[in-house]
């Protein structure tokens, strides 16, 4: 088996064990549980800060994308869900058409 | 109940123009009885409880998830990766920034162990997803689809539905978006060639958007506008850890503490 291919199967194992000691851990856990209450805290303040790293400090291809189109991304993103009844595919199209369009300009 | 979770759907992504896609159409026949069935009239009635979390897995979510995973197939192959490894990464480890760690770092000790890390928010995400699925041996069916977009979603509409139709919601959201991932990937690895660097930094850029969307969405309930705030106020933490730990020192550190804060507020 190549490395890679060993990597792979080893990285697969091992994120089917975190997955399945959560749901041994808290299967059994009513939804209020303090140790439940933790565990949504973290994995909210993780995925809110792996939106700003993205979008402040982004790694690979994101970063060849000037910090004004990404901003500018974000921002009408955002806009553009409050204004549009908070929906999602909208929002959505016109942060991506703002990033490109910020982009164009800068180029 | 209907116009509640119509609202959920929504919020999420599975809005009316989801349910004009091709696949939603095709969805459209599995909430049938048996009768129909047999009259090869649909695919399964036991699928039928999955399709609300289907539809509402087409939309913002597919097309987010899509984006991604089509850019992260198109890297496999510009590394020089078959599909097959890529499909692995894909549909097996499930967690993009795992999936990266895994083609950019060489050794498979130190590329194994950097993806698991970089994915070990996963351990907290089950843990807070798990009493939702239910007590019985059914929740097992969601072991591997527990990763970000399926989570997010999950905690957003589960709570406001009836507990017999949690885990059939989340299977029915989860293997869509799983089934997304692969197809995607698959197309990314073909068409890695017809793809821009340009238009490959925009499909990356979709990601982290739909996800910016998702969290502002929750600013108005107390703990979670804890959470989200001191998780981009700790982001600058992740710069001065190694890579693959930086996000997971950020996330707990942001976490415990607004956890903490709630608890001298007195929850809520």
């Amino acid at each position: 088996m190549a490395e890679a291919d060993l990597a792979l199967a080893l990285a697969a194992a091992a994120m089917l064990l975190l997955r399945a000691i959560g749901l041994l851990v808290a299967g059994a856990l009513r939804p209020d549980h303090p140790l439940v209450a933790w565990a949504a805290a973290v994995s909210q303040a993780t995925l809110a800060a792996f939106v700003a790293l993205a979008v402040a400090v982004p790694g690979g291809a994101v970063a060849g994308l000037p910090w004004p189109a990404r901003l500018a991304g974000l921002a009408v993103g955002l806009l553009a869900w409050r204004l549009l009844g908070e929906r999602l595919l909208p929002a959505l199209g016109a942060g991506i058409a703002a990033l490109l369009l910020v982009r164009w300009v800068l180029q | 109940m209907g116009n509640r979770q119509a609202d959920i759907e929504a919020a999420i992504g599975g809005d009316s123009m989801a349910s004009r896609l091709p696949v939603a159409r095709w969805l459209t026949v599995l909430p049938c009885g048996v009768a129909e069935w047999r009259a090869g009239m649909c695919a399964s009635p036991l699928l039928a409880p999955l399709r609300p979390g289907a539809l509402a897995a087409l939309g913002a979510p597919a097309i987010a998830m899509g984006a991604t995973f089509l850019a992260f197939g198109a890297a496999v192959a510009a590394a020089g990766r078959g599909l097959g490894w890529a499909l692995g990464a894909s549909l097996l480890v499930y967690g993009m920034a795992g999936q990266l760690v895994l083609l950019q770092v060489g050794g498979v000790v130190p590329a194994a162990l950097g993806a698991t890390i970089a994915n070990a928010r996963f351990l907290p995400m089950a843990l807070a997803l798990a009493p939702w699925l239910g007590s019985g041996g059914r929740r097992w069916l969601a072991l591997p689809f527990i990763a970000i977009t399926p989570w997010a979603a999950a905690m957003r509409v589960l709570p406001g539905l009836p507990a017999p139709t949690r885990l059939p919601w989340f299977l029915g959201f989860a293997l869509v978006s799983w089934l997304m991932a692969g197809l995607a990937t698959a197309a990314g690895h073909a068409a890695a060639p017809l793809l821009s660097p340009l238009l490959l930094a925009a499909l990356l850029f979709t990601n982290p958007l739909y996800f910016a969307l998702l969290l502002a969405a929750e600013l108005r309930r107390p703990a979670q506008r804890r959470a989200i705030l001191a998780g981009v106020l700790l982001a600058p933490v992740a710069l001065w850890l190694p890579p693959a730990w930086g996000l997971l020192g950020a996330g707990l550190l942001g976490g415990t503490l607004a956890f903490l804060l709630g608890l001298r507020r007195g929850g809520g």
